[in-house]
């Protein structure tokens, strides 16, 4: 990639960086400013209190999160679920993605249109069924069922990427592996995986993406339990609604995103850049 | 690279299938099923046959709700799509800045969308919020509670505050696999900016911009959890949009007209993207949704 970039940044067409430069500052600071005002009033005491007085720089809003096991257990709940989905999504689509890349099959073609069909089935039409066949199954109020009810469209999109990645290894490559004796299970194992690990991550951060911001199916499917930090965050506004608290989580809410964003970067780039090769 | 014609890779796609089959396709059989219904307790259902649909379209209040609906997404994929395009474009190909304008761009994207309201509120605050100040200090009475242009500018704003990052990143990837010699090659034969735009970086961009159309259609023309939390509807049913209607009925327990209302948005959706599909599909040649 970086080979790339060095040739495409030699073009006479990538010179103008400042001009860049001016279009794309403002583009920044307009989606990073609401996100200053969050941060600036997650530091501040918003309700009166007896030691600080409000709108004083304070702690104390982080610390009354960790103290209440109600929204410390929403943060967990969440990334349990995001976790869960993760684990679930990826095994399923991975030999599914190698499926669509390799080999021609009766109905392949209205298949994928049909996965594709789910991926923009808005949740909002298929909540209430969802729920009764979770309820049947006793899964009401669990992490899990939250995290099978986002493979809806975390399965769709993680086949689309890795589908794409899988077509730009070389088929040379698994016919080898097989004429050397490698089972199905082995050679994705051993080879494929380690070759499409920049699809694997951006896939992963798709499927965290979708479902750690996705909130009909979350609140649903928790009535009184496992509640993820966006329903704890709405429970938070009553009679007197602390401010400083609500955007302190808020804060917290953005830093699993973050990290994932960081470990990935050099793949998104890369990953979703495959997906584009290949599809000409 | 040919495909190998083989019906055992039905084994592979197998578990997929499944999945989506119980999260997906049994759900929204249901759903079909109970539209024909009056529905009261699991146990006493009454066959109504088509009624709730003829109820529903008759409605000229499925009307406003669809064109409003029809309006916003436009105007939302009129806005991000370019925009995205362009940002796409000008972000920095090298250094220290890429990790850090990619990490800000994909910020507004992992914000839950029920709190994406709560920060535009504040944000939009006259006396405490950054751009409520900026716009009082200038003179603009901004009142998104009660004026209709100014709830949807507000809207507008938020949602290409919200979403505009993911066709940025979509594009952004996509670019950076154009290698230098197609630039030189342009730069040759004397392209202009315009002409390297159009035939170079636009079709390498297709399937990327099908993907980026698929989901913003589908999260703007139902959007919910943004328009309802923001200003429940109104001022005046204004924003009332097809998902909040939908929303109402399922608050109510109106079994029947929430599953008769969700087939029409359904078939709406796959209407307008089987359409769009289709003329992408005919103008290019290109996309195929298997590729090979």
């Amino acid at each position: 990639m970086s080979n790339d970039m060095q040739t495409n940044s030699g073009s006479p067409y990538f010179k103008k960086s400042h001009l860049k430069g001016l279009l794309i500052a403002p583009y920044l600071v307009f989606l990073i400013l609401p996100l200053v005002q969050v941060i600036y009033l997650s530091f501040q005491s918003t309700l009166p209190r007896e030691t600080i007085a409000a709108g004083d720089f304070t702690w104390i809003n982080y610390l009354n999160i960790f103290e209440s096991p109600t929204l410390t257990s929403a943060i967990l709940n969440s990334m349990t679920y995001v976790g869960l989905n993760i684990v679930i999504t990826l095994p399923l689509a991975l030999p599914a993605a190698y499926a669509f890349s390799r080999f021609s099959f009766t109905g392949d073609k209205h298949l994928f249109l049909s996965f594709i069909a789910c991926l923009i089935t808005p949740p909002v039409v298929l909540v209430l069924p969802v729920f009764q066949l979770f309820a049947s199954f006793d899964l009401i109020n669990t992490t899990l069922s939250i995290a099978l009810a986002h493979c809806l469209f975390n399965l769709p999109i993680s086949i689309w990427v890795l589908e794409s990645f899988i077509s730009a290894v070389p088929r040379e490559l698994d016919e080898t592996a097989f004429i050397d004796g490698y089972s199905l299970p082995r050679f994705f194992i051993q080879i494929l995986i380690p070759m499409i690990t920049p699809g694997l991550a951006v896939a992963a951060f798709f499927c965290f993406m979708f479902s750690w911001i996705e909130v009909v199916f979350a609140r649903i499917l928790t009535v009184t339990n496992g509640k993820p930090i966006s329903m704890a965050i709405y429970s938070l506004f009553g009679f007197r609604t602390d401010f400083g608290l609500i955007m302190a989580m808020t804060v917290l809410s953005l830093i699993p995103g973050l990290l994932l964003i960081y470990f990935v970067r050099n793949h998104i780039a890369k990953g979703v850049s495959v997906a584009a090769r290949s599809s000409k | 690279m040919g495909k190998v014609a083989d019906n055992k890779a039905w084994f592979l796609v197998l578990p997929a299938v499944l999945m989506l089959t119980i999260v997906g396709v049994i759900p929204l059989i249901t759903v079909f099923n109970s539209s024909f219904f009056d529905i009261f307790t699991e146990q006493s259902r009454f066959w109504v046959g088509t009624e709730w649909y003829i109820e529903i379209l008759r409605s000229s209040r499925f009307a406003a709700s669809f064109g409003r609906s029809l309006l916003f997404s436009a105007i939302i994929l009129m806005i991000e799509i370019p925009l995205g395009i362009a940002i796409a474009l000008a972000l920095p190909k090298k250094g220290i800045a890429v990790p850090i304008s990619l990490v800000v761009v994909s910020l507004p994207l992992l914000v839950p969308w029920n709190i994406i309201p709560i920060i535009w509120t504040g944000f939009l605050h006259t006396e405490s919020g950054f751009l409520g100040q900026f716009l009082a200090g200038l003179g603009v009475d901004f009142n998104w509670k009660f004026n209709p242009v100014h709830t949807w500018s507000a809207l507008i704003l938020m949602d290409v505050w919200h979403w505009t990052s993911l066709v940025v990143l979509l594009c952004y990837s996509s670019l950076t696999t154009i290698t230098g010699p197609y630039y030189q090659a342009a730069a040759i034969d004397g392209a202009s900016r315009w002409q390297v735009f159009r035939y170079i970086e636009l079709p390498k961009l297709n399937r990327v911009l099908m993907m980026a159309f698929l989901l913003r259609f589908m999260d703007s023309f139902m959007i919910y959890t943004e328009a309802f939390r923001f200003n429940a509807g109104g001022p005046h049913n204004a924003t009332m949009f097809l998902a909040v209607d939908l929303g109402e009925d399922i608050a109510a327990f109106n079994y029947g007209p929430a599953a008769a209302r969700s087939v029409i948005y359904f078939v709406l959706i796959l209407t307008v993207t089987w359409a769009f599909n289709t003329a992408l599909t005919q103008k290019s040649q290109k996309f195929t949704p298997v590729s090979g």
